[in-house]
C-alpha cells in the first residue's frame, strides 16, 4: 500500500493538571485526564503542525524538495476560510505545485488526511507529508474544554519503507448532536446524551475495525480519546485489550487532541518501537477510520525502527487563572489607539525572510545582510544580493525583557495572555557556520563582546563559518530570563501579529535544544 | 560664511495640560523667546521659519508648520516643518543656522512642538513606537524603551556598567529638574527611589526612562549683519554637526555607541575648534539613562565603555566638572518629541546669559546641545559659545 518512512509529533511547553481545575471549579469533567498541554498565545494548529512537520521530516531525512503532496488537518484550522496548505507549505519550503488539501470539519480529520495520502501514493504520488495539528476549545465550564489539549503530529509517507500501512476500513453512520461547532461559533459543543454519545463512538470504532481485511493482533492501539476513559469504553468494540489502548494512549498527559489525537498516538506508538499498531479515529457525525500500520521486521528490512523525532514533553505548570489569559478567554483583545501599520502586501514581500530566513549576501563584497534589501549593511554599495538561506541557529548579541507598558500596542493583548517577553537581536549563521559555532565555545562570547572583530571574520573570510548576519526577534518556548548575551538560540515559527484580521506568521527565538 | 548668533529662546511649561492647545503651547514659547531677546524682536522681524513636530495623534501631520507660524503672527513667511522623530527641533535649529550662514535670511524662528498627553497610552505608544524600524525591529515586540535596553544590555555585559549606573542618571537629573520651574517631573528622587521602580524593559526601569509631555520650544539665530541690533552679549552658534544612520539597531556595527552623534560630534567640535574638554555645560539626549552614559562616550566625556565610572564620580553633577542635564534633561523636564531639541538649546541660552536661576553654571562660556531621533537614526550636535569672553 504505502509505508511512514518519518514521524514528528510537537506539543506545546505548557501543562494544566486536573487538581487546578478541580481548585478553581470544585470538580473536572474530563475523566481520566491527569494534565493536558495548554498552546501558549502565539501557538495555533499552523504553527503546532509546522513544528511536526519540520521533525518529521528531519527524522525522514527527506529534503521538501521531494514532497509532492501536502495534508494539513484540523478540526480548528485558524482560519475557517482560507486554505492554509499555502502558508504551511511555505514555511517548510515545499515547492509551489506541491498537491496540498486540507482537512477539518471533524476530529477525524488527522486520519482522513492520512487515508487521502494513502491514495495519492497509490495513484501519481510519491512523497506525501501528513500534519494533523489541533487545540479543541469548548465554553470553559463544560467538559469539551475540560479535556481539550494541544498538539501535532507529521508523517513522511512513500511507497516504500519501514512502517507499512497494511489494511484500512472506514465506517459511518448518522449520529447528529454527538459533538459539534456551528458556522460563526467558537466553542465546540455537545449534547451530552451520555449513552447516545458512547453508543456513536463505539458502533463507528467497532464498524470500521470489522471492516479491516485481516483481524488485527496489535501491541499498541492509537485510539480516538476525546477524554481519558471514552478510549478504553471502545476495546470491546474494537477487539482489542486495553493494555494496547494505553500503550499509546497521550489523552492521560496531554488531553483531548482533537484531529491530532490518533496521529500523535500512532507517532508515539511508532517512536516507541511498537510492530503492530491500530489507529482507529473517531469524528462526530459520526465516522471512523481504521488503519493497520506494521513495522517491517529485520528480515525485510535492514533497520526495522522508524525514524521519529518527537517533542511531546512539557513541564511548565500553569494556574487556572493563568489558563484563561494563555488562552485568550479573560483578556480583552487589541487596544482601541492601534497598532504598526504594516500592510498584508508588505508583509507578503517579506515572506522568504520570515518563513526560511533568506538573508543577501552582496555581490560586491560578498557580506551578508538582512533583510536582503536596499544598500548592503557592509559596504554600502547598491548591489544584487544572492539569497542565502541562514540556518536557523546563532547567539544572541543584546537582549531585554519587555515588561507590562513596554510592549508595542499590537503585542498587548500577547502580553496580556503570556505575559513578558523577551526581544534580541540575534547572530545567526549560515548553514556551514553552525558546525564550526558548536565546537568554537567562546566564540559567542567574543562576538557579542566585540562586533568588530566579529565584522573582521566576516570579511576575512566567507568559508570561515564563522559568518553571521544581525536579526531582532521576540523570544518565546521559554521565560524570558532564558535568554541572555552570550546565549545559543534556535528559529522557529509563531504567530507575531494579527491585523485588520490576517494574522502574520514569522520566525521567533526560543534557546537552542529546546 | 557668516556667522550665525542665538540671541533668544523661550519653553512653554512641560508636562500635561488638557486646557491647552498645540498652537496655545507654541505661542508660550513664541513670546518667552522674543521676550528673552536683550534688545527685543518682533515678528515681523522673522524672516523664515523651521518648526520640529513627530505629529503625535495625527492632529496636523500636513502643514503643521504654518499652522502654528501664522497663530503667532508670522503670516506669509516662509515656514518648513523639520521631521526627524525626537531630533525634529534639533534639526530645525540647525536649518536656522544653515539659512542664516546662507546669507538667505538674518532672522530665523526654530522652534517644536508636541502634545502626548491627551491620548490613551497605547495610542501614545503607537505614535512613539513608529519612529522605529516598522516592519523587523517593531514586530519583533520592541518600542524605544526595549532597543535601549537592549543596547544597556550589551553596555553592560562588555564593561560591567551597572543598574546602579542607569539609576544614578536619573538622580543627577531629577535633582536638576528640580531647581527648573518648567520642568515636568521637577522632583527630587533617591537612589534607592530610581533602584526599585517598576521594570519597563530590562534592565530599564521606570526611573530610566522619560516621560511624554506636551510642550513647545522656540530658539532665534541672526546673522552677524543685525546681531548687534538684538544683544551687546552675543551667543555665537560656534558648532553644528550632524549625522544619520540605520533606523533599526540591529543593523549597525556597533551597540554600544550611536554612529550618528558621534558624526555629529566630531563634525561640531571641528567647526567649533574645540575638544569635548572646552565645554563648560551640555545638554544631552537622556530620553533613556542609558542613552545619557552613551552620549558621554559618543561627545568624548570620556573614553568607550567609561560612563558608568563618570556619572559615579560626579563630574556630571551640577557643580562638577562638566555638568550634564542642568535643565533636568528629558527625564525630568520632559520629552514633547518635536520640542525637545529646541528646548536644550533654551536652556543652553539661559546658563550662557545667566538667567539658569538655582541650577546656574558658574560663568559658563561654551555649552553644547545634544539631540538624537529614534534610537541613532539621526542626531545632531551645536555647540554655543560666548563670544565677548572668547576673543578676549
Amino acid at each position: 500500500m504505502a509505508a511512514i518512512t518519518g514521524v514528528g509529533a510537537y506539543a506545546p511547553r505548557f501543562r494544566i493538571t486536573s487538581e487546578a481545575f478541580e481548585d478553581a471549579w470544585g470538580q473536572f469533567h474530563a475523566a481520566g485526564v491527569t494534565q493536558k498541554a495548554v498552546p501558549s498565545a502565539d501557538e495555533d494548529a499552523l504553527t503546532m503542525g509546522y513544528e511536526a512537520a519540520t521533525r518529521a521530516l528531519e527524522a525522514a531525512e527527506t529534503d521538501p524538495d521531494e514532497i509532492d503532496w501536502l495534508a494539513f488537518a484540523s478540526s480548528r484550522p485558524p482560519t475557517a476560510e482560507e486554505d492554509l496548505t499555502a502558508r504551511l507549505g511555505a514555511m517548510v519550503t515545499l515547492s509551489e505545485s506541491a498537491t496540498r488539501h486540507a482537512f477539518t470539519g471533524s476530529t477525524r480529520a488527522g486520519t482522513r488526511a492520512l487515508w487521502a495520502a494513502l491514495d495519492a501514493l497509490e495513484a501519481d504520488s510519491t512523497t506525501a507529508l501528513v500534519v494533523a495539528a489541533d487545540a479543541p476549545q469548548g465554553d470553559p465550564d463544560d467538559g469539551i474544554d475540560h479535556a481539550a489539549g494541544a498538539g501535532s503530529a507529521a508523517f513522511v509517507l512513500e511507497r516504500e519503507g519501514p512502517a507499512e500501512i497494511v489494511d484500512r476500513a472506514e465506517y459511518s453512520a448518522p449520529y447528529p448532536g454527538t459533538r459539534f461547532r456551528n458556522a460563526g461559533e467558537d466553542e465546540t459543543q455537545g449534547l451530552g446524551i451520555t449513552q447516545y454519545d458512547r453508543r456513536a463512538f463505539t458502533e463507528t470504532i467497532g464498524g470500521a475495525v470489522a471492516g479491516l481485511e485481516d483481524e488485527p493482533t496489535p501491541d499498541a492501539v492509537a485510539i480516538q480519546a476525546p477524554d481519558g476513559k471514552l478510549p478504553y469504553r471502545a476495546a470491546g468494540a474494537a477487539g482489542v485489550g486495553t493494555e494496547e489502548i494505553r500503550a499509546a494512549a497521550t489523552v492521560h498527559e496531554l488531553g483531548d487532541l482533537g484531529a491530532a489525537s490518533v496521529p500523535v498516538s500512532l507517532a508515539t506508538a511508532l517512536a516507541d518501537g511498537y510492530e503492530s499498531i491500530l489507529a482507529v479515529s473517531h469524528g462526530s457525525g459520526a465516522g471512523a477510520d481504521a488503519v493497520v500500520v506494521s513495522v517491517a521486521s529485520e528480515t525485510r528490512q535492514s533497520d526495522g525502527d522508524v525514524p521519529a523525532v518527537t517533542a511531546l514533553e512539557g513541564d511548565d505548570p500553569l494556574t487556572y487563572a493563568e489558563y484563561l489569559r494563555q488562552r485568550g478567554i479573560v483578556t480583552t483583545g487589541p487596544p482601541s489607539g492601534g497598532g504598526a501599520y504594516v500592510s498584508v502586501p508588505s508583509w507578503r514581500r517579506s515572506i522568504p525572510q520570515r518563513y526560511r530566513l533568506e538573508a543577501g549576501r552582496c555581490s560586491e563584497c560578498d557580506a551578508l545582510s538582512f533583510p536582503p534589501d536596499g544598500a548592503c549593511d557592509d559596504c554600502g554599495a547598491l548591489a544584487d544580493y544572492e539569497p542565502i538561506e541562514l540556518a536557523g541557529e546563532g547567539t544572541i548579541e543584546a537582549v531585554t525583557t519587555i515588561s507590562q507598558g513596554g510592549a508595542p500596542p499590537e503585542f498587548a493583548e500577547q502580553q496580556a495572555q503570556s505575559g513578558d517577553y523577551a526581544a534580541a537581536i540575534v547572530a545567526l549563521e549560515t548553514d556551514g557556520a553552525s558546525e564550526t559555532h558548536r565546537k568554537d565555545g567562546d566564540h559567542a562570547e567574543r562576538n557579542s563582546a566585540d562586533r568588530s572583530s566579529g565584522q573582521r571574520q566576516r570579511e576575512e573570510g566567507v568559508d570561515s563559518g564563522d559568518e553571521t548576519v544581525s536579526v531582532p526577534a521576540m523570544g518565546t518556548d521559554a521565560d524570558p530570563a532564558d535568554f541572555s548575551v552570550g546565549e545559543r538560540i534556535e528559529t522557529t515559527i509563531r504567530r507575531i501579529y494579527t491585523q485588520e484580521g490576517v494574522t502574520r506568521y514569522g520566525f521567533k527565538i526560543r534557546p537552542a535544544g529546546e | 560664511m557668516r556667522d550665525a548668533y542665538l540671541v533668544g529662546a523661550g519653553q512653554s511649561d512641560y508636562g500635561a495640560f488638557p486646557a491647552e492647545s498645540y498652537r496655545s503651547l507654541f505661542r508660550t514659547a513664541f513670546d518667552a523667546a522674543t521676550d528673552s531677546v536683550p534688545k527685543g524682536l518682533e515678528a515681523g522681524d522673522v524672516d523664515e521659519a523651521f518648526v520640529g513636530t513627530l505629529g503625535v495623534g495625527g492632529r496636523q501631520l500636513g502643514l503643521s508648520g504654518p499652522a502654528v507660524t501664522e497663530h503667532v503672527g508670522l503670516d506669509g513667511v516662509p515656514t518648513t516643518r523639520v521631521e526627524n522623530a525626537c531630533a525634529a527641533s534639533g534639526f530645525a535649529v540647525r536649518q536656522a543656522v544653515q539659512a542664516v550662514k546662507s546669507g538667505m535670511a538674518d532672522v530665523v524662528l526654530a522652534g517644536g512642538f508636541e502634545i502626548m498627553s491627551d491620548m490613551s497610552s497605547d495610542a501614545t505608544k503607537y505614535w512613539l513606537g513608529v519612529s522605529g524600524e516598522t516592519e523587523w525591529e517593531r514586530l519583533s515586540g520592541t518600542t524605544f524603551s526595549g532597543v535601549y535596553a537592549q543596547m544597556a544590555s550589551v553596555h553592560m555585559a562588555q564593561y560591567g556598567t551597572t543598574r546602579e549606573h542607569l539609576s544614578r542618571v536619573a538622580v543627577k537629573n531629577h535633582a536638576n529638574g528640580a531647581k527648573n520651574p518648567h520642568a515636568q517631573l521637577g522632583f527630587e528622587c533617591s537612589l534607592e527611589d530610581a533602584q526599585s521602580a517598576p521594570v519597563v524593559a530590562d534592565p530599564l526601569n521606570l526611573y530610566h526612562c522619560c516621560p511624554t509631555s506636551d510642550g513647545a520650544a522656540c530658539a532665534l539665530i541672526v546673522s552677524e549683519d543685525v546681531v548687534d541690533d538684538y544683544t551687546d552679549d552675543p551667543i555665537r552658534v560656534a558648532g553644528v554637526g550632524a549625522g544619520s544612520d540605520t533606523v533599526g539597531l540591529f543593523q549597525r556595527d556597533t551597540y554600544t555607541g550611536v554612529p550618528a552623534s558621534q558624526r555629529a560630534a566630531e563634525t561640531a567640535y571641528e567647526m567649533a575648534d574645540i575638544e569635548p574638554d572646552a565645554l563648560d555645560f551640555a545638554e544631552v539626549h537622556d530620553c533613556f539613562a542609558i542613552a545619557e552614559l552613551l552620549a558621554y562616550e559618543d561627545l568624548g566625556f570620556c573614553e568607550p565603555g567609561e560612563a558608568g565610572q563618570l556619572i559615579e564620580s560626579g563630574a556630571t553633577e551640577l557643580g562638577g566638572e562638566l555638568p550634564v542635564n542642568t535643565s533636568g534633561g528629558l527625564k525630568s523636564k520632559g520629552h514633547p518629541i518635536g520640542a525637545t531639541g529646541a528646548g536644550q538649546v533654551v536652556e543652553a541660552y539661559k546658563q550662557l546669559s545667566g538667567n539658569a536661576g538655582a541650577r546656574q553654571v558658574e560663568t559658563p562660556t561654551r555649552g553644547l546641545t545634544h539631540n538624537v531621533g529614534g534610537s541613532g537614526g539621526a542626531a545632531v550636535v551645536h555647540v554655543f559659545e560666548k563670544e565677548g569672553e572668547v576673543s578676549a
